[in-house]
């Protein structure tokens, strides 16, 4: 019995495992039926393999258009991010070390634009310190966080406790060579 | 392709230098901002009756930019000063000084609270001492008399940042 054409296409694409395939070759050499259609498949595979690869797209042209025109597709091609690209490895290495090196300037710039922090210091004695711990992304921030510092303008001076202050006059400023009375000290 | 590949990097890349370029403005503001600078020095002193005593002192100081008010509280048992000092700076380098004083204070025996109020805009120089009499400004007759006496002085000079050695 002649075994079908599945059995023999498997058979030449020795996709048949042992022990059949062994009896399989026997039959092959005993039968001039199966091995005239052995010779076919060989020569439709040789065919496909020899010929050219034809060109798909005008096919796949022909039925976008055709599910286009009956609504169940979009005239719209697939957008950028979604087409597959293919680059050669080198430029690719390149490229994804050049995105590296842009996104870790970017973060540290972003870092230190966020936690930027003004420190004004003077030496000596009577020392005059202003420290911004507040984010400084723009001068108008600045400003602002000035502005909420505003406690810091403001000093307070406690007089001393046994004093009694009276008034002994109108409340008078001027430079000081304008107040030639004044007791020097 | 390879060109539409190219648009992410150097997106990233604009903004990486826009960001840069923010934070060199922001070092140059700051610059600004301190080369502008001015230190006001408020100092308070009370004199007392007796002219061999010691005054008694005390200082504030405080870093401001031209337009910002520098404001100091005196409190003492009966009588509470608020000057509040604004200097501008004018084209020629002066500095034009507006100020606000504030007095409340109450007078024996009555304890009658009572409320003095002054504005003064002096041009002064870096270093010229400007006085304020809160309370008024006292002759020798009324120190002798046993009364205390106490005046303000307001100096603003540039601030100088002192490069650290």
């Amino acid at each position: 019995m002649c075994p079908d054409r599945e059995i023999l296409s498997a058979w030449l694409d020795g996709e048949i495992d042992s022990p059949w395939d062994g009896a399989l070759e026997e039959h092959v050499g005993s039968c001039p039926d199966c091995r005239a259609r052995l010779e076919r498949l060989e020569g439709v595979r040789r065919s496909l393999l020899e010929s050219p690869m034809p060109d798909w797209r005008p096919a796949m042209e022909r039925v976008r258009s055709s599910l286009v025109s009956r609504g169940l597709a979009s005239e719209k091609a697939a957008p950028v991010w979604r087409r597959r690209v293919s680059l050669p490895v080198p430029l690719a290495v390149a490229a994804g070390l050049l995105v590296m090196v842009l996104a870790g300037a970017l973060a540290v710039s972003v870092i230190r634009s966020s936690f930027g922090m003004v420190r004004i210091t003077r030496q000596g004695s009577g020392g005059t310190e202003i420290r911004i711990a507040a984010s400084v992304s723009d001068l108008e921030s600045l400003l602002r966080s000035v502005d909420e510092d505003a406690g810091s303008l403001e000093g307070i001076i406690m007089l001393p406790k046994d004093v009694q202050l009276l008034p002994v006059g109108e409340p008078r400023m001027g430079k000081e060579a304008e107040f030639s009375r004044r007791k020097s000290w | 392709m390879v060109r539409r590949r190219l648009i992410a990097p150097l997106l990233l890349a604009a903004a990486a230098v826009a960001v840069r370029a923010e934070d060199l403005n922001i070092t140059e503001a700051l610059q600004a901002l301190l080369d502008n600078a001015l230190e006001v020095k408020i100092s308070a002193r009370i004199f007392p009756a007796e002219a061999e005593k010691e005054p008694w002192t005390a200082e504030s100081t405080r870093l401001t930019i031209p337009g910002r008010s520098v404001k100091v509280r005196l409190e003492g048992d009966n009588v509470q000063i608020y000057l509040v000092c604004t200097p501008y700076t004018e084209e020629n380098g002066d500095v034009l000084l507006l100020s606000q004083g504030q007095v409340w204070f109450t007078e024996p025996p009555e304890k009658k609270a009572k409320y003095f109020s002054t504005f003064y805009s002096i041009p002064v120089s870096y270093g010229e001492k400007i006085l304020y009499f809160p309370l008024g400004m006292s002759d020798t007759d009324v120190q002798e008399q046993g009364y205390f006496n106490i005046e303000l002085e307001i100096v603003i000079v540039p601030y100088v940042k002192e490069v650290p050695q």
